[in-house]
C-alpha cells in the first residue's frame, strides 16, 4: 500500500475511501481491500499527529539586510 | 561712547540665558501643524505650531524624523517633545523637535482617516482582495520581535494546535528607529521565501503610540503587495491599524491569529476518529449483509432441493398408490365376476329352483327323504313353490327296478 504524500493527502483520500465504501455497488472483495487501505492510512494520520514536534527557523538576517537596501 | 555689542553676540547671550531656563529644555509644546515643509535635500522638517494666539517656528532633524510614524499635515494637532532656543544665525527663537506625535483622538484620526480614505480608494481593503488561507500550511512566516511576547504566545499556540507547521521567524523591532525598515524587510523576505505559505504580523498590546507604526503607509502597501496571504494581529481586540484593513485576515491578539492560521488537531482527531467510525460501521454492515443474503440463499437452496425430493416422492407415491388401486380393482372384478358364475352355477343347481316348474320336496321332520324311503303311515311334507302340504304316506309303489337309485 503506498503512503501519502502528506497529511492531507491522507485525510482526503480516507474521505474518498469512505464515499466508495458506502457505495452498496462496490463489490465485497473491491471493499475489503480498500478497507485495508482505510485502516493503514488512518494509523498514518494518527502517527504524524502524534510524532509531530513545531519546527522553529528564523530567515537570514543578510537577506533582510539586502531588502532593506532595495527600500 | 557707550559699549556695544554685535549682533552675534547679542544672539549669543541671548541663547545661552535661555539655555540656562530649565523649562525650556524638556517641553512638550501642544500646537496646530502650519507651513509644514520637508526639505528635500536634507530630509528636516520644517513648521509652525500655532494656536489661537501665538506661533513658533520648529524644527526637527531627519535623524528623528525617520522616528516618526506618520506623516505630519497642517491643521493636524500634536505634541511636540524638545527644547526651545535662539537660532544664532537669524536671532529666531525656535523648537527644536524631538519626537512629534498627533495629539488627542482628533490628530491621530485625521492621520488615520487621510490614509485610510487613501487607500479605501485605491481599493487595497475590498473584499474581493482577501484570500482565503491554506487549509493545512506546512511552513507559516512571522514577522514580529523575536523577544516579544506575542512571538512566545505564536509558538505556544501553533506547538499545541498544528505542531505539523514550521515556524519562519523574521525578526523585527516593532518599535523604534527602524521599526518601519525592518518590518518591511521582514515582510519582503518571507515574501520572497517559497516556504512560507503565509505571513503572519504580529505584535502584542501597547500604547497608541507603540502601535502607530503598524499605520504606516509603506508597510500597508508591502502587506497588499505580498504573493501570499497576509495575517496581521496588533496589540489587543480593540486596535485597529491601517494593516488590518489590508491585510487577508486581522486577528484581535497574536495567540487568535495563531489560532486562525491552523486547524487544531483535536478537531482532526476526533474528524479521523468518526472516519474511522463510519468505516468500521460501514464494512462491518457490508459483511452483515452478505452473510445474510448468503444464509438465506443457502437455507432457499436446501428448501428448494427438499421440495424437489418431496416431489418426487409424492409422485411415486401417487404411482403406486393408482397401480394398487388398479390390481385390487382388477382382483376385485375377478372375484366378482367368479362369484357372478359361481351364483349362477349355484342358482342352476337350486332344488327349490326346479320347485317353480311345478316338482315338490318331501321331507320327513325337516329332512328330504326320497320316495323309496317311505313307508306307509307316515308323516311327510310336500314342499312346493308357494305352499306346503302335510300329507301322510298311504302305499308305496315301487314304479320302475334300478339297482342305482334304490341303493
Amino acid at each position: 500500500m503506498k503512503q501519502p504524500k502528506s497529511f492531507e493527502e491522507g485525510m482526503q483520500r480516507l474521505q474518498e475511501l469512505l464515499t466508495v465504501l458506502q457505495d452498496e455497488t462496490t463489490p465485497l472483495a473491491q471493499s475489503v481491500k480498500l478497507y485495508a487501505e482505510a485502516a493503514s492510512l488512518i494509523s498514518y494520520c494518527k502517527e504524524t499527529l502524534d510524532t509531530a514536534k513545531l519546527q522553529i527557523e528564523e530567515i537570514d538576517a543578510g537577506l533582510a539586510a539586502k531588502t532593506e537596501e532595495t527600500l | 561712547m557707550a559699549e556695544f555689542i554685535n549682533v552675534t553676540t547679542l544672539n549669543r547671550l541671548a541663547r545661552d540665558v535661555l539655555a540656562q531656563c530649565e523649562p525650556l529644555s524638556h517641553l512638550i509644546v501642544c500646537g496646530e501643524i502650519s507651513g509644514f515643509t520637508r526639505h528635500y535635500k536634507s530630509g528636516h522638517l520644517y513648521f509652525t505650531l500655532k494656536d489661537e494666539t501665538s506661533s513658533v517656528k520648529s524644527v526637527m532633524f531627519r535623524g528623528q524624523a525617520r522616528l516618526l510614524s506618520f506623516e505630519p499635515q497642517n491643521g493636524m494637532l500634536v505634541l511636540a517633545y524638545g527644547h526651545a532656543t535662539i537660532y544664532e544665525r537669524d536671532g529666531a527663537f525656535q523648537l527644536y523637535v524631538d519626537y512629534l506625535r498627533p495629539f488627542g483622538a482628533g490628530a491621530a484620526q485625521m492621520a488615520f482617516d487621510a490614509l485610510y480614505k487613501k487607500l479605501e480608494g485605491e481599493g487595497l481593503f475590498a473584499p474581493q482582495r482577501k484570500r482565503p488561507l491554506p487549509p493545512f500550511p506546512r511552513c507559516i512566516g512571522v514577522v514580529t520581535s523575536k523577544t516579544g511576547a506575542a512571538w512566545q504566545d505564536v509558538q505556544n499556540v501553533i506547538a499545541r494546535r498544528w505542531p505539523m507547521t514550521r515556524l519562519l521567524l523574521a525578526p523585527v523591532n516593532v518599535q523604534g528607529v527602524e521599526a518601519e525598515r525592518s518590518i518591511l524587510a521582514g515582510i519582503r523576505a518571507l515574501d520572497r521565501d517559497e516556504r512560507p505559505e503565509l505571513i503572519l504580523i504580529t505584535r502584542g498590546g501597547g500604547s497608541k503610540e507603540d502601535l502607530w507604526i503598524f499605520n504606516s503607509e509603506r508597510i500597508a502597501r508591502a502587506a497588499a503587495a505580498c504573493r501570499k496571504p497576509v495575517v496581521s494581529a496588533v496589540g489587543h481586540e480593540i486596535d485597529t491599524t491601517i494593516l488590518d484593513y489590508v491585510a487577508d485576515l486581522r486577528a484581535p491578539t497574536p495567540s487568535a491569529a495563531a489560532e486562525l492560521c491552523v486547524p487544531d488537531q483535536r478537531e482532526l482527531r476526533q474528524k479521523i476518529f468518526i472516519l474511522q467510525e463510519n468505516i468500521q460501521k460501514n464494512i462491518q454492515n457490508r459483511l452483515q449483509i452478505c452473510y445474510n443474503i448468503f444464509s438465506m440463499t443457502s437455507v432457499q437452496k436446501t428448501a428448494q432441493r427438499q421440495h424437489l425430493l418431496l416431489q418426487r416422492r409424492q409422485g411415486e407415491l401417487t404411482q403406486t398408490q393408482s397401480a394398487l388401486y388398479a390390481a385390487q380393482h382388477r382382483r376385485w372384478a375377478q372375484a366378482q365376476n367368479a362369484l357372478r358364475s359361481a351364483a349362477a352355477v349355484a342358482e342352476s343347481l337350486n332344488p327349490y329352483g326346479v320347485l317353480a316348474r311345478g316338482y315338490t320336496i318331501a321331507t320327513r321332520k325337516g329332512r328330504v327323504v326320497s320316495v323309496e324311503q317311505l313307508q306307509p303311515g307316515q308323516t311327510i311334507v310336500l314342499q312346493g313353490a308357494r305352499a306346503q302340504a302335510d300329507c301322510t304316506v298311504q302305499r308305496v309303489e315301487m314304479t320302475e327296478t334300478q339297482g342305482d337309485t334304490t341303493e
